[in-house]
């Protein structure tokens, strides 16, 4: 260890550390430890120059291993790691004192900064020494995609995919395609048809020679990892079907709240309060009438059903508020005569084409009365001399009156929810759930569609509620992810994960169920744990509980650790 | 109670020049601009709400609309062109309709043909009786125009005046009256004790002649305008009420009554034209809508001016006979001009704004007095 040569690099990032962190008194102290050959600060470590500089010392000095102290290595260990890299250092022979968050950001003392920024400094120096050069590895990756749920997201990637030359196995629950959608009539804002959006899809999907559509049909258990999974069906037939997958895509969408639930709104014991849904059906067939078959005169549309409140749901549905003034606009158009009212709390109506609508329907005298979070209006049957089928009682927001309107046909915007299997999904292709209930995505801004697992991704409104653009295109990003992956033809495996030493290893399966990425695989045979590296993250939950200290984490290894424990203190 | 909503109401309205209140999103900017609007009075926000709401009963008891003189700032504020100013000034027509209690304004707002059916008949029956009384019981002569023997005689008319303004005046009072019951007497309004009606009596004088809260709209213009007619309109009111053989004397120019009229006159044409004007150029928010019954009142009232000043040029011109037709062509405007317009119609504001803002100080000091038990509010100019 005598001849390790070190690089100190102490970044002032402009002002965001330089102006706390006195950063050439960290960079001199820092080179006055053994072993550190050179420590500079410069002003922006990350910029161009800043790497050429960490590079060419390397050469000139022949360094062995780099220290920068800078930001978070969230931020920026991978651009160091290819800067040494480039300079013909190992990648893991570079460690990141975070002198930025952790220090610059949160104090105010200057001199109290820079102790503590040269003490983190100190650490890595310690730590550092210890770091093994690993080599990244790879797997195969196979090129079909088992893609879960046959709605309007779960098409549009089938297609993508196997117009691209891949093999996709569609798996469907029901009898028939299409999703949710396939139960709206009209598309808002431009009221396009819905069933003219599918069907064209729909066909060309069990056309395709790349797909295979199984209806009826259900995952049943997924074995094996990114890139190499080994998806089982049951197939229409009840057979058991296994088959190999590279990636997997889930796209099982979501089912609306029961409205019965909210018991003023009277679903279920008022004949002539339906769903949207129910509405949907009564405009696709063109019979809008009241169940005794009369025209409504007055129609209020309750929006908000199950959405943005405590006691159901905290999350807004996002599409209601839009298909709510189609409703209303549909109505107005088809019985002029009819009084449409929107009862709400807010309402926005956001995508592409939406406020023009907006406008519209309010041009159109739809109503818009404000209603109260946690106020909700209740429904009650009228009496005969009212003039009308039934009465809502509520206080308006807007003039800060009680008041009661008149209803014959009362439509409540039912909130978007996840799929009572969603948690069973979720289990089965190893990803998490919200508290609400929604499949988690990898970063909710900058990995929208990749999920914890490896390999399996998430898209539509299975993870969140989403309208039929956004649906469809994130499901072309799952397919982009999952083409790219294909491209590449391999699956990059990091270096640094866990492994299990199987002279130590008791076989107490200890870490199998403990592991968040199922990477643990019992091996009978041999009674050992054995890990799977492509699917490991190296959080290191296993190597805490083993009780025989059998798990080794890559880069993470005890005496790294120790080094930098001692370091900083 | 829960008040039960008209749907039906917005559409009603829109019969009455309403039309764009559907598109208000309620955003308030309208009433920001204001310069009157201010709590309990907080408009033109609230009376668009209750007109979309279709909340009758608390609309018809509003002073609001009352309250504001239309200088146009709210509508040009609005961001969704749902005409905030024309809007009241829907709602006071259709207030004017509800106040009156034989439902003839509801019918004459909300149909042009009916309106222009009343005024030609009772312009026709005009014409017809003076007519007929100028032969008959008048002079008989239609070349006497003044003094003595003249086919009108000045006093024969001011018996005709004076009645028609007592019976114009009792209908406006019982309209008056409606408009205290539905304004003062509701579920929500304070007792106000008759005490301090007589205390803030002052405010209604004030307020008729000076037009004074007007002045505290941005826009001057309008209320210069304004008060303008109304000075002028009550200059000559005055002279045909009291003077009116003087004003008919002549050939000779009587400077000590002619004076007044010629003012007036000028007034009156000036600032008709000047209102059609921008009505038909659509210059300002408050010219950009105009329902029928403004065209009938300022169509009337230049009629009326003109007529009026063409028989005095007549006379003066030695052309008695003339003179005397148009005397009964001014008549045909007068009648149906006031018959119609002052209890039914436009004209009727002149009595229902100075009382809303005189209402409304005794609302807000009954309001005082209630909460407070101490302070009793002036009356404000």
């Amino acid at each position: 260890m005598a001849e390790e040569r070190i690089g100190v690099y102490v970044c002032n990032c402009g002002t965001n550390i330089g102006k706390i962190v006195d950063v050439a008194a960290v960079a001199a102290s820092a080179l006055k430890i053994p072993g550190v050959a050179i420590a500079r600060s410069y002003k922006y470590m990350c910029s161009n120059p800043g790497q050429e500089m960490i590079l060419q010392d390397i050469q000139e000095n022949a360094l062995t291993r780099v220290v920068v102290a800078s930001c978070s290595p969230r931020m920026h260990e991978a651009t160091f790691r290819g800067a040494i890299k480039r300079a013909g250092l190992n990648p893991y022979m570079l460690e990141m004192a975070n002198i930025r968050e952790q220090c610059s950001w949160i104090h105010d003392d200057t001199a109290a900064a820079t102790e503590k920024a040269r003490a983190l400094v100190h650490a890595a120096v310690q730590r550092v020494k210890f770091n093994e050069s690993l080599e990244s590895r790879s797997a195969p990756m196979c090129a079909s995609t088992v893609v879960l749920g046959g709605g309007v997201t779960g098409l549009t990637a089938a297609l993508e995919l196997a117009d691209a030359g891949q093999q996709v196995y569609l798996v469907e629950k029901q009898d028939h395609l299409g999703g949710n959608v396939a139960r709206l009539d009209l598309t808002a804002p431009y009221l396009d048809s819905a069933q003219n959006l599918l069907r064209a899809w729909i066909s060309r999907v069990e056309r395709h020679p790349n797909i295979r559509l199984f209806l009826n049909s259900e995952l049943t258990e997924l074995k094996g990892f990114n890139g190499n999974f080994k998806p089982r069906l049951r197939t229409e037939d009840g057979e058991s079907l296994e088959l190999d997958a590279g990636s997997v895509l889930v796209c099982t969408g979501y089912k609306e709240f029961d409205a019965s639930r909210i018991e003023q709104y009277g679903y279920g014991r008022l004949p002539d309060v339906i769903t949207s849904f129910e509405l949907e059906a009564m405009l696709r067939t063109g019979k809008l009438q009241t169940k005794s078959g009369k025209l409504p005169r007055y129609v209020s549309i309750i929006h908000c059903v199950g959405s943005r409140s405590k006691q159901f749901h905290g999350y807004c549905s996002r599409v209601c508020c839009t298909a709510g003034l189609k409703y209303a606009f549909e109505i107005k158009s088809a019985l002029p005569n009819t009084r449409v009212a929107n009862l709400y709390t807010d309402i926005e109506s956001f995508g592409k084409g939406c406020e023009d609508f907006y406008r519209k329907c309010s041009e159109a005298k739809t109503s818009f009365v404000m209603f109260a979070k946690g106020e909700l209006p209740s429904i009650r049957e009228a009496a005969p001399e009212d003039g009308c089928g039934m009465l809502i009682t509520l206080k308006e927001q807007l003039s800060a009156e009680e008041i009661e309107m008149p209803a014959d046909l009362v439509v409540l915007m039912v909130s978007m929810e996840p799929r009572e299997d969603a948690a069973e999904v979720a289990h089965l292709v190893n990803i998490s759930c919200d508290k609400d209930g929604w499949f988690i995505e990898s970063h909710p801004k900058l990995d929208p569609v990749a999920t914890t697992t490896d390999g399996v991704y998430i898209a539509g409104a299975c993870q969140f509620p989403r309208d039929i653009p956004e649906s469809i295109t994130q499901g072309r990003a799952a397919v982009a992810r999952i083409l790219g992956k294909v491209a590449q033809g391999k699956i990059a495996v990091d270096a640094v994960y866990s492994e299990v030493q199987d002279k130590l290893c008791a076989g107490c399966r200890a870490c199998n169920s403990l592991c968040p990425y199922g990477a643990i695989e019992f091996n009978s045979e041999k009674h050992v744990s054995h890990i799977i590296s492509a699917v490991c993250k190296a959080c290191g939950c296993c190597a805490a509980a083993c009780p025989a200290g059998a798990i080794k984490v890559r880069h993470f290894t005890d005496e790294q650790i120790y080094a930098q424990i001692e370091g900083v203190l | 109670m829960a008040l039960r909503v008209n749907p039906d109401l917005i559409d009603e309205l829109e019969l009455f020049g309403a039309k764009d209140v559907a598109k208000c999103y309620q955003c308030g900017n309208c009433s920001a601009a204001c310069s009157h609007s201010d709590d309990p009075y907080v408009f033109p926000r609230k009376s668009m709400r209750y007109l979309q709401m279709g909340l009758e009963k608390p609309l018809r008891s509003a002073l609001d609309p009352w309250l504001c003189y239309y200088c146009g700032k709210c509508s040009d504020q609005c961001p969704r062109g749902a005409e905030p100013g024309e809007t009241m000034m829907g709602v006071r027509r259709w207030l004017t309709a509800q106040y009156d209690f034989t439902g003839l304004s509801r019918m004459l707002y909300r149909s042009w043909s009916s309106e222009l059916t009343a005024v030609l008949g009772v312009a026709l029956l005009t014409g017809a009786g003076f007519s007929i009384f100028g032969f008959f019981f008048g002079g008989g002569n239609l070349s006497v125009y003044d003094g003595p023997g003249a086919f009108l005689p000045a006093h024969a008319i001011h018996v005709f005046d004076w009645t028609m303004g007592a019976i114009l005046g009792l209908l406006l009072l019982i309209n008056c009256l409606r408009m205290w019951h539905f304004t003062m007497r509701n579920e929500h309004s304070v007792p106000v004790p008759a005490s301090m009606y007589l205390h803030f009596l002052p405010l209604l004088p004030l307020h008729f002649f000076t037009q004074k809260r007007f002045r505290h709209c941005e826009n001057k213009t309008p209320w210069a305008n304004h008060l303008a007619l109304v000075l002028s309109y009550l200059t000559m009111l005055v002279l045909i009420m009291v003077f009116l053989k003087y004003m008919q004397a002549g050939p000779q120019i009587n400077w000590y009554v002619h004076v007044f009229g010629y003012l007036s006159a000028v007034g009156l044409v000036a600032t008709s034209i000047f209102a059609i004007r921008g009505r038909l150029k659509r210059d300002a928010a408050y010219h950009r809508h105009s329902h029928e019954s403004d065209w009938m009142f300022l169509g009337l009232l230049l009629f009326v001016t003109v007529t009026g000043i063409l028989q005095h040029i007549l006379h003066r011109a030695g052309l008695p006979m003339a003179a005397n037709i148009i005397y009964i062509v001014h008549l045909m405007g007068v009648v149906p001009m006031l018959g119609l317009e002052v209890p039914f119609s436009k004209w009727s504001h002149l009595a229902y704004r100075p009382l809303a803002i005189y209402f409304s100080q005794l609302q807000q000091a009954a309001q005082a007095e209630k909460t407070t038990n101490l302070v009793t509010l002036q009356p404000r100019a």
